[in-house]
């Protein structure tokens, strides 16, 4: 087909290699290696990267300053065709740092300026707080671009449940009552109107979600999606776990123990398969068996997922190691990790692993829309939680795998053109082709962005290695360059390849099946966690409030994340605003005082 | 367990006796679910169901679901006290439409 003759705009995303003053021209290297020459207009236009809630920052008049080697530069240019070539003419550009290999998602409180942000987008959109109460009888799963409500009566548990995360992981970074009355209020409302707690076997399960309507409610006992129709997924038994446990780090509240330890007796009793290993993706509503025949309606019959037994670790299961140091929890996540090595590498036939299966985990390649399809996420996501499992309980058989698949990864699932990471793609390349194809689209979700910039920062700090702080930078580069809404709040679904917001059909609103203020709000705690702990080794300051009689013994465990040992350390704790000396440095915990009310606790803790 | 049911008007009227648990509520979801294909409300009269186990309250949790989404009702007839707690406790009783007796069932379904 030779040259394309006619005039595009696309981004192009690189280090700077060169800047004439004269030609105003510059050249830019990709993340992969390839070196663009492009010119600079009267009207080209510069920003700096801005946090939410910040203003513009304008840097048009310092392009001579910025554009200096090696500096990263997000470009939109025109490509006009030029004889045998193109002439390629900036019109805006956004630099990640205000100074020459500075990247503003490093500054110490990046991250949690943008968690209060989102969080509050959340209150003020749910419940109109603080005009109006906090009050989950206002929540609904759909909230459109700008946080309006759609007009229908959708309360799913799930998405409860991760946006009771979000405030409680904002609660743990700032200390502000506002984002754990949030946490609190939403965990009781699942309590009382989404759990069902089964008497015969004394154990709780929970429902799909309710229809509300003014002060009536009706319960919908088994998902309403075409994936999961009629059935009782894991991965919405898991989530449901989500908002509470995290909530339980900072309250100890026993009556959440109760309800995760009762659905981890669901999960053990019905879900595990105790013969070939794993944790099966459906059980029929009524028998509880993965193996009923009702499962066909959804292809789902005698099946594992990634979702089944990966999503335990990050969605509940650390944070509830964290927060009890319990021996069954470790040994739960071991379980799930040592499952997913044995069975979800698939190097010989993809550079992908393999995330579906039978029973007897051979695969499943069948399955609906995945078929041979890849998430690129799930990979990423795989990488990053290895690392913390190898923090707890080291093997090199999961580092290995990590490595795996961060050196894997940026090829096949990464945009080394314009930055960003993709969603669906075929796991294989088909003969005569030279790319995995994009099974619906190229563009980028928020979430797959955040797997990457987690597996990458996590991995650097773990491993030290030069090449994954590369990725991350990029990838945390491009996600605060492109998904933040400075206008509405929050972030963008996604965003076309070029990093354009992408604004259509359910991709354009902020709260539905899939978004509820989760993964933005995961993304902010944890990436604050990595960049002060273990990269810029900044100390940072976490926040509880321990309920009395609440942890067992009256130890509050403090460690904000499953890091290497001996890695970080506590060097300061107050208690009710006054210092406190009774806490254990090496092993992150404060040994609680007698109360009678609630304590505000905050510690300190310190890279090492 | 033992179902029989037949149509009175525009509403279908099904005699469960026995016990339902995990074996039995598949057999009497499906049974329902066939019956509904010819009305819009349905009675269910448990006078003589002796046990109803968390399966039991499942079953008719979706059998809820799918009257509703058709715009129909569901009327209990019968339920036993300690039935009555269980769905009590499990949030399930304000679902439904509880009688006493089958007259008073069909005049709620009226």
């Amino acid at each position: 087909m030779g040259q394309l003759k006619f005039t595009f705009s696309d981004t192009i995303t690189g280090y700077v290699t060169r800047f004439n003053r004269t030609e105003r021209s510059f050249g830019l290297k990709t993340s992969d290696g390839r070196e663009y020459t492009m010119f600079i207009t009267p009207m080209t236009y510069a920003r700096i990267s801005q946090n939410l809630d910040e203003g513009y920052i304008d840097a048009t008049g310092r392009l001579g300053e910025l554009l200096e080697e090696e500096n990263l530069v997000y470009a939109y240019c025109i490509f006009y065709p030029n004889g045998d070539d193109y002439r390629i003419e900036v019109k805006s550009m956004i630099f990640p740092g205000d100074q020459i290999g500075n990247y503003r998602h490093e500054e110490p409180d990046w991250w949690i300026k943008q968690i209060r942000a989102i969080a509050d987008s959340y209150l003020k959109w749910q419940f109109g707080y603080p005009e109006n109460q906090i009050d989950y009888r206002d929540y609904r799963t759909f909230l459109h671009l700008a946080g309006g409500k759609k007009g229908d009566y959708l309360q799913e548990t799930d998405t409860i449940s991760r946006l009771v995360y979000g405030f409680a992981s904002a609660y743990l970074l700032t200390g502000e009552d506002r984002f754990l009355e949030g946490a609190e209020l939403g965990t009781e409302y699942l309590r009382e109107h989404v759990r069902f707690y089964d008497n015969d076997e004394g154990l709780i399960y929970w429902y799909h979600g309710l229809q509300v309507s003014g002060e009536r409610e009706q319960k919908l006992l088994t998902s309403e999606f075409g994936d999961d129709y009629d059935s009782l997924p894991m991965y919405e038994q898991i989530y449901a776990l989500a908002g509470p446990t995290q909530t339980y780090r900072i309250t100890g509240d026993p009556q959440i123990m109760f309800d995760i330890e009762k659905t981890i007796d669901l999960f053990e009793k019905y879900y595990k398969d105790d013969q070939q290993g794993g944790y099966f993706s459906h059980i029929d509503p009524i028998t509880l068996d993965p193996r009923s025949p009702t499962l066909d309606k959804g292809n789902n019959r005698a099946k594992k997922n990634w979702n089944s037994v990966g999503d335990h670790a990050p969605a509940y299961l650390i944070n509830l190691w964290l927060a009890t140091g319990e021996e069954k929890y470790a040994d739960f996540l071991e379980y799930t990790f040592d499952t997913i090595e044995a069975h979800f590498p698939d190097y010989a036939n993809s550079p992908f692993v393999q995330e579906r299966f039978f029973e007897d985990w051979s695969h499943d390649k069948s399955w609906g829309w995945q078929q041979d399809n890849a998430v690129v996420g799930h990979n990423l996501k795989i990488a990053w939680n290895l690392m913390r499992m190898n923090s707890l309980r080291p093997k090199e058989k999961y580092v290995a795998f990590a490595r795996k698949i961060a050196e894997l990864m940026p090829a096949v699932g990464s945009d080394r053109q314009r930055g960003g990471w993709y969603d669906v793609v075929s796991r294989t390349i088909a003969p005569g082709e030279e790319y995995h194809r994009f099974t619906w689209h190229d563009r980028k979700a928020w979430w797959q962005q955040e797997q990457a910039i987690l597996a990458y920062m996590i991995m650097r700090g773990v491993l030290k290695d030069d090449e994954y702080l590369r990725h991350a930078r990029e990838a945390a580069s491009f996600y605060n360059a492109h998904f933040l809404d400075r206008d509405d709040g929050a972030v963008y679904f996604n965003v076309l390849a070029n990093g354009l917001p992408y604004l259509m059909g359910n991709e354009r609103f902020k709260g539905s099946h899939s978004m509820s203020g989760y993964h933005s709000t995961e993304l902010c705690y944890l990436a604050a966690v990595y960049t002060n702990m273990l990269i810029k080794k900044t100390p940072m300051n976490f926040y509880f409030k321990p309920k009395p009689g609440g942890f067992k013994d009256n130890i509050l465990r403090v460690a904000p994340d499953i890091l290497p040992p001996g890695s970080i350390r506590l060097t300061a704790v107050e208690i009710d605003g006054k210092p406190y000396q009774n806490f254990d440095a090496e092993k992150l915990a404060v040994n609680l005082p007698a109360a009678q009310h609630a304590l505000r606790v905050k510690v300190t803790i310190t890279p090492v | 367990m033992d179902i029989v049911t037949k149509v009175e008007g525009a509403n279908i009227i099904a005699v469960i006796s026995g016990e339902i648990d995990g074996k039995t509520a598949p057999t009497a979801q499906a049974k329902l679910l066939d019956a509904l294909q010819v009305g819009a409300g349905l009675l269910v009269d448990m006078q003589e169901v002796s046990y109803l186990s968390s399966a039991g309250l499942r079953m008719l949790l979706l059998l809820y679901r799918q009257v509703a989404a058709k715009k129909g009702r569901v009327v209990l007839v019968g339920v036993s006290d300690e039935i009555r707690d269980t769905m009590s406790m499990t949030g399930f009783i304000k679902f439904f439409t509880l009688a006493d007796s089958r007259e008073a069932g069909l005049a709620a379904l009226a």
